[in-house]
């Protein structure tokens, strides 16, 4: 933060009760990252861990394993992790993602970098009506039924494509790249202009290379969505369990288990051999989260350089 | 660009009506065909009731299955023959090649006089192309009523000649007569330059794939509006005979069952975002709490870890919440292996009591860390002069937060304000679906997941319609009174 130069003649009067209040704010906010962290770490745990101390809630700050006597010692084994190859209908799932975050992002960066970059043309026939045409989709839609009924009529229920060809023009990206462009010295682009290249040429070899940051932080925030999509698969995929997404399938695994954790707080129904499977069960769901939220960690990194350019510019509205 | 160099013809100016209107008359055909390739309620192709209702004449060109995925039996016993299914793909490509050519006709049309006159062969050329696709259509339509009444089935195969076969013939007909007047019309002379276009058209032409992606899935949705208006069932028609007026629009007052799942979702809706707006000082006390913290690694590790939450999935929010708050989560095994509670078996998940807080506890979990970063970006842009004036004066760390970062942050939250306000109705379904169970059903149920449930879940296609035509109006209409109070007190406008 820019604060640190100015510290100092904050620092030059402290008094007790700014001592209080700096370390109640401290305490406050390591609670509050506790809190966010915490969760993640006990999924972890729970999947690393032997899979009956897990089940006997022994495993709760740190990876236990088995010692000879069978009490838990500090350890971890990665077995939950191979045993998803035997989980059902979870590969195809994995694929699928995997292709619509690649593809499904690439064509989503493409069509925001080339629409961005036409809107910014002042020649273009009608130019603020269509860009409006464009904007005014954020704000407003038809409603989830009507929506649906038209993704039918097109065809695109049960269907690949219904993941990545209506992401592909998505408005507020739009406004983003086009923030960006008109950022960049348009002498750049007239000297070009004047050696004779054209249009896409132009985007091509000179906009393009220039926008990168921006079409970097518009492709991992889609990345993310697309990894994250949930509801286009439930709502249109209704025939077709080979095309559910990641985390569509979680969902469904998710809520087989809590069926039978139902079952079993009301008592008795269901015997202890099938209870400790409903457990393992657990464990194996507890993997499968674990697996769909570490690619999201993996690019956590690299996204936070982009998060206050992506907002900043988002607050400059075109 | 020649553009910006010498000024070219172009198809607008310089011309008299006579030469203008077959011109114009003719775009629009050429896009409505276009467009009407995509539109099943139009697909020529569907010569006979058992083919898919929801193909269009794109989809029948190009897939086998879904054109015959409804005939089963028929296929199966060849009631409809391979054959014929396979010269009705091909008719419907040649066809869409025809309608093609007129469309790449009608973007050429926007060119200088020459380029249009070369664009005018396309049509001239085209048109006959659908029209022989349509012949063939009609010859696999005649071949299969044969067929059907050589094997005695005509009534379960259902023949017909689709609407859609006359809307292509007229289309044919109509490019092909514009597209010959325009032709002739238009005379190229000999200092006429090469075939160019003005830099205007050409922008537009490149722009337009996005124009009509974002036209299909954007706006192209609102055509589902008229099953607010019918007594429509899935797999059934709507027509004269089913048309209901505002019947369903009325249930919404009328009908007790509905006004009462209204009342209820209606509540859980505006609490739910009640309580969010009452909250959304949050990121704002965060980011300035976060911002007195001189340690600068402290606040750059504190808001990393509490940015995380933001980009998971509400499923896998639901996966945390399960693996802390179910009957063998962290809480109980927590509460019977260290604490030593007995009977420490509580499902929390199952329990309905405070879901409304529960939600907004989850969704500030989520999303508070996230939303703070603006705000922690406008206080680092907040001029720094003002803070040592401020101190000169003799301000304290409190007076500088209350008179210079809180102002400082003001117009933003403004903006955020107005914006959830104007979104007081769509909360989204995702978080709500999930945690959604049979005990908190009454509570939790809001009103984007409320469409859901009647829409897909029981199919009442024009009730869920008409609910979200209400949401949809009444969101515009805040949205533009928000605006418009931003214009009032602000002079600028959130949209």
């Amino acid at each position: 933060m820019s604060k640190k130069d100015s510290a100092s003649p904050m620092h030059i009067k402290r008094s007790t009760g700014d001592w209080i209040f700096d370390i109640a704010v401290i305490i406050l906010f390591s609670i509050f990252t506790f809190v966010c962290i915490f969760p993640f770490y006990y999924l972890l745990i729970n999947t690393i861990s032997d899979n009956d101390l897990v089940t006997s809630g022994k495993v709760n700050f740190i990876p236990l394993l088995k010692n000879a006597q069978g009490n838990g010692v500090f350890g971890i084994q990665v077995n939950n992790y191979i045993a998803l190859r035997n989980v059902q209908d979870l590969g195809s799932s994995v694929v699928i993602t995997v292709a619509r975050t690649i593809l499904g992002t690439a064509l989503m960066v493409i069509t925001s970098a080339w629409a961005g970059y036409l809107v910014t043309k002042q020649k273009m026939w009608k130019r603020s009506f269509w860009y409006r045409f464009l904007v005014i989709t954020m704000y407003f839609n038809a409603g989830l039924v009507p929506w649906y009924m038209n993704m039918l009529m097109m065809g695109l229920t049960d269907n690949f494509l219904a993941y990545i060809i209506p992401g592909m023009v998505a408005p507020y990206n739009i406004i983003l790249v086009k923030t960006y462009i008109e950022s960049i010295p348009a002498s750049l682009e007239e000297s070009a202009i004047i050696d004779g290249a054209g249009t896409t040429k132009v985007w091509l070899k000179i906009i393009l290379p220039l926008s990168v940051p921006i079409l970097a932080t518009i492709a991992i925030f889609g990345a993310v969505g697309n990894w994250n999509s949930f509801q286009d698969s439930l709502l249109l995929m209704n025939n077709s369990p080979s095309l559910y997404t990641l985390q569509h399938r979680l969902y469904i695994y998710l809520n087989s288990s809590s069926n039978l954790g139902a079952m079993m707080s009301q008592g008795g129904t269901v015997s202890e051999q099938a209870a400790a499977s409903m457990l393992n069960q657990r464990v194996i769901q507890y993997t499968v989260s674990m697996v769909s939220i570490i690619p999201i960690l993996l690019v956590y990194p690299f996204m936070q350089r982009f998060f206050v350019k992506g907002i900043m510019l988002g607050a400059v509205k075109g | 660009m020649q553009a910006s160099v010498k000024p070219v013809q172009t198809a607008a100016e310089s011309q008299a009506p006579a030469q203008r209107i077959p011109l114009w008359i003719f775009r629009i055909a050429a896009l409505l065909a276009g467009l009407a390739m995509f539109f099943p309620p139009v697909n020529p192709g569907r010569v006979s009731e058992k083919i898919n209702e929801a193909a269009s004449l794109f989809t029948t060109g190009v897939s086998y299955s879904t054109i015959t995925n409804s005939m089963g039996r028929i296929l199966r016993s060849q009631w409809i023959q391979d054959k014929d299914i396979t010269l009705l793909m091909a008719a419907c490509c040649i066809l869409m090649v025809g309608v093609a050519a007129c469309c790449v006709g009608a973007c050429m049309s926007l060119g200088n006089r020459r380029m249009r006159k070369t664009g005018m062969i396309l049509p001239i050329a085209g048109a006959p192309v659908m029209g022989v696709g349509l012949l063939l259509i009609h010859r696999v339509y005649t071949s299969i009523v044969q067929h059907a009444e050589e094997v005695g089935k005509t009534g379960t195969v259902l023949p017909i000649l689709p609407e859609g076969f006359k809307v292509f013939v007229f289309f044919a007909a109509l490019l092909l007569v514009t597209a010959l007047m325009a032709f002739f019309t238009t005379r190229v002379r000999d200092d006429d330059e090469k075939m160019d276009m003005d830099e205007k058209y050409r922008l537009f032409l490149m722009m337009l794939p996005v124009i009509l992606l974002s036209f299909i899935f954007a706006y192209l949705p609102i055509y589902g509006w008229r099953f607010a208006f019918f007594d429509y069932k899935p797999g059934g028609n709507i027509g004269p005979d089913n048309f209901v007026g505002f019947k369903w629009f009325a249930s919404l007052f009328n009908d007790p069952a509905t006004v009462s799942d209204l009342i209820r979702v209606l509540r859980n809706t505006l609490i739910m975002s009640g309580l969010g707006i009452l909250t959304s000082w949050l990121p704002i006390a965060f980011a300035v709490l976060l911002a007195e913290i001189r340690s600068t690694r402290f606040q750059r590790v504190v808001q990393t870890l509490t940015t995380i939450p933001n980009f998971i999935s509400w499923v896998l929010v639901y996966a945390i919440a399960i693996c802390i708050f179910s009957t063998d989560g962290f809480i109980n095994s927590f509460l019977t292996n260290v604490m030593h509670v007995a009977g420490a078996k509580t499902n929390y998940l199952q329990i309905a009591d405070h879901t409304w807080l529960k939600m907004l506890l989850w969704g500030t979990w989520k999303g508070v860390g996230w939303s703070a970063i603006i705000y922690i970006a406008g206080i680092a842009g907040i001029d720094q002069q003002l803070y040592e004036a401020a101190r000169v004066d003799g301000a304290n760390r409190f007076r500088c937060i209350w008179h210079i970062t809180i102002p400082g942050l003001m117009p933003t939250y403004m903006v955020m304000l107005l914006m959830s306000i104007a979104g007081i109705l769509s909360n989204g379904m995702e978080q709500y679906l999930v945690f959604e169970n049979a005990m908190n059903k009454d509570v939790i149920e809001v009103l984007d997941l409320y469409v859901y449930h009647i829409g897909i879940g029981q199919n009442q296609i024009p009730l869920s319609t008409v609910v979200g035509i209400s949401k949809s109006l009444i969101g515009v209409t805040l949205l533009f009174g928000a605006n418009g109070i931003s214009k009032a007190i602000r002079g600028e406008s959130i949209i």
